[in-house]
């Protein structure tokens, strides 16, 4: 199955794993995907399966056991080192931290495969730096040091050094794995904003609601080989729940998220509507009741408004809580 | 919160006048060496001594004994510094120095089996004949065995203070290999060793001079030719070699490079400490940077200067008596390694 062609970047056949000797220890079985480009692509599967290893056997800095990466129609093995690092971009959750270099001198490094034997940078080079120090919305930090900045903002620079590498392809290991809420989308929402300026942008995240609603593709890493396809389309085959196979969690196919498997309580009946009625079932069925949608006794009546309380009902009494945390208490009793 | 970092444009004046500055200095600093000693001499008499040849007395301090001396100082300077700049950038540690690390006593190993080791044809008595390239090589080839085996330690720890005193180890046990020699070796052979042992600027003699020259020059103008490299290296391997460096090739250019540096400076004056270490820190804060196109000349130049320096402080002017020059470089660097300690505590992992 070799295409060549329309894209960017082939995985054939390709078998990563270590080398020692002249043993190879293979760590997957032979995977194959593709991207046409201008897309982002969240690599998921369970912790060290070898997304790492896949991402940077693709980048060139780890050599592959077997099968090719093709990237622009043409074997990577056929580019000379300099030509690579023209193409690939690489970030992982290794930290860079030199004393007295700053933001623009770690952008002004992604030049490198560009620049002569001195790395001098030339009129457009230093234009390319600052665009990309800009795209990045780094501009009020760049004479700041690398060591002084936050998570999110060291990684931001990583992501502009890269986009000094001027490159079709970046690979990102875990790019969101340090960093807060915020700062997870802000670089989440930058690489897809990149991807529609034509990157494709190849990432491994443990994340599994950002592959899932962000991504345009996800390469399913499992011990079985890798599938590719849409986020939707992988759910609806039922790719993830190999995923997950654990008996305490259980990923649901209907709204792509997760629930506990506990052993139920029994059932339970709630009236009302609206969100009140939402999260009150949500609170009940973390507690380990089954939400029906018959009567039952005892049931729960949500309130229409906060100022109103919620009413457990059984064998015709009645009990108010004025919270949804109470009412979890009172029914455990 | 945080002092802003110079932009651009300061940062370009500040090099320009650093530059200046230093240039300024060390043109300065090498004619005080000359000018003072043990003989005091007036400045118009060196002038006349290098380019009229007036009074004899004078012109044999000066070209036999203080012109040598200084030479040797500012190529001793230039050569440990660079060698400390480039360690420090290969293993990414602040704390790496040709001394600290053990290069040093490397090489001292590689002359030891020279002058200690090898048959009697190689008589201490005329150390200068039994060819200086003997001695330069073996010293190289000691040097690289240690850089070798440090790589290989820092390649699996990354903890630089366990690195430090694996180096430390390291030193020591070479120090005793060296004792087991000096104790099978004959009286001769262990005095001219303990007298080079001691460390000493101006005991070379002219063959000695031109190959240290030779040697030293040849490493400038690789480190020089290695700046791209080194800053690619300060990303970390990985990070350099997806940018395109060729991590392999890097490693052989550098460790030659600091090998040639560190080994020939040993093998002529022997063990000079912490030089190389505090050197390149001075550097950086100097200029505020990390680019080895700014650092390694800027590395050349204070290191010239504050081995001249040492030379200076080292012949206590006006008296007869002179201090082991390598006292003096440690007195100087220590206060820099300490400083480097403790800021590297506050500042996990940086340099």
């Amino acid at each position: 199955m070799k295409r060549t062609g329309i894209e960017i970047i082939v995985l054939d056949s390709l078998r990563v794993g270590y080398k020692t000797g002249k043993n190879a220890y293979p760590i997957l079985p032979a995977i194959s995907a593709s991207s046409t480009g201008g897309e982002l692509i969240a690599v998921i599967g369970r912790n060290g399966i070898g997304k790492s290893t896949m991402l940077r056997t693709i980048a060139g800095l780890q050599p592959s056991l077997g099968g090719q990466v093709i990237l622009d129609g043409k074997s990577a093995s056929d580019y000379s080192r300099i030509e690579l690092a023209r193409r690939i971009g690489y970030i992982s959750t290794e930290v860079v931290r030199v004393s007295n270099m700053r933001v623009a001198d770690l952008v002004a490094l992604g030049r490198f495969p560009h620049t002569n034997w001195l790395g001098s940078i030339d009129h457009p080079g230093r234009m390319v730096i600052e665009n990309s120090i800009a795209r990045t919305g780094l501009t009020a930090l760049r004479n700041r040091h690398v060591t002084e900045l936050s998570d999110g903002e060291r990684q931001k620079a990583m992501i502009a050094r890269v986009l000094a590498q001027d490159t079709t392809l970046m690979i990102m290991d875990e790019p969101t794995a340090f960093l807060d809420i915020a700062s997870k989308f802000e670089i989440v929402n930058l690489m897809l904003e990149l991807t529609r300026d034509g990157k494709t942008i190849i990432f491994s995240t443990h994340d599994f609601n950002v592959a899932l609603n962000q991504a345009d593709k996800i390469w399913l890493i499992l011990e079985t080989g890798l599938i590719e396809g849409s986020p939707e389309d992988l759910l609806l085959a039922g790719a993830f729940e190999h995923l997950f196979e654990s008996s305490v969690v259980k990923f649901n196919s209907g709204d792509g998220g997760f629930s506990m498997l506990t052993e139920s309580k029994g059932e339970i009946f709630v009236k009302g509507g609206g969100i009140f009625r939402k999260w009150t079932e949500k609170a009940v069925s973390r507690a380990g009741y089954q939400v029906t949608d018959s009567m039952t006794n005892p049931y729960i009546q949500v309130p229409a408004r906060s100022e109103e309380k919620w009413l457990l009902v059984m064998d015709g009494k009645t009990e108010g809580f004025s919270s949804i945390y109470e009412l979890v208490r009172g029914l455990q009793k | 919160m945080f002092a802003a970092a110079p932009g651009e444009i300061e940062l370009r004046r500040r090099k320009i006048v650093i530059f200046s500055l230093l240039t300024i200095l060390l043109v300065f600093i090498f004619i005080l060496d000359l000018l003072l000693g043990s003989v005091s001499i007036k400045p118009a008499d060196i002038f006349r001594a290098l380019f009229e040849g007036a009074d004899s007395e004078v012109e044999t301090i000066i070209l036999k004994f203080r012109l040598p001396k200084a030479l040797t100082a500012l190529a001793t300077g230039i050569a440990l510094s660079l060698s400390g700049l480039q360690m420090q950038t290969l293993f990414r540690n602040p704390m790496a120095g040709p001394y600290v690390l053990g290069v040093s006593s490397g090489a001292s190993l590689g002359v030891a089996l020279v002058i200690l080791g090898f048959s009697a044809r190689f008589i201490p008595g005329n150390l200068q004949s039994l060819g200086n390239w003997a001695l330069v090589v073996s010293a190289w080839i000691g040097a690289g065995a240690v850089m070798m085996l440090i790589l290989f330690i820092s390649s699996r720890i990354r903890d630089i203070m366990t690195i430090l005193i694996l180096g430390i180890m390291l030193a020591s046990g070479i120090s005793a290999i060296v004792s087991i020699m000096q104790y099978f070796s004959n009286e001769t052979m262990l005095k001219a060793y303990v007298i080079w042992t001691m460390g000493s600027l101006g005991n070379l003699s002219s063959g000695q001079l031109k190959v240290l020259s030779a040697t030293i020059a040849a490493g400038m103008i690789l480190s020089l030719a290695s700046v791209k490299m080194l800053n690619a290296l300060l990303l970390g391997e990985n990070y350099a070699a997806s940018i395109g460096l060729n991590i392999k090739f890097s490693r052989i250019v550098i460790f030659a490079c600091t090998s040639i540096l560190a080994g020939s400076v040993t093998a002529f004056c022997g063990p000079i400490g912490f030089i190389g270490i505090a050197v390149p820190h001075i550097a950086r804060n100097l200029f505020i940077t990390s680019d080895h196109r700014t650092l390694v000349p800027g590395t050349i130049l204070a290191g010239g200067v504050i081995m001249l320096a040492s030379d200076i402080i080292s012949q206590l002017p006006g008296s007869v008596n002179v201090l082991p020059v390598n006292s003096v470089t440690s007195l100087i660097g220590i206060p820099v390694v300490i400083w480097i300690i403790l800021r590297n505590k506050k500042d996990k992992g940086s340099f």
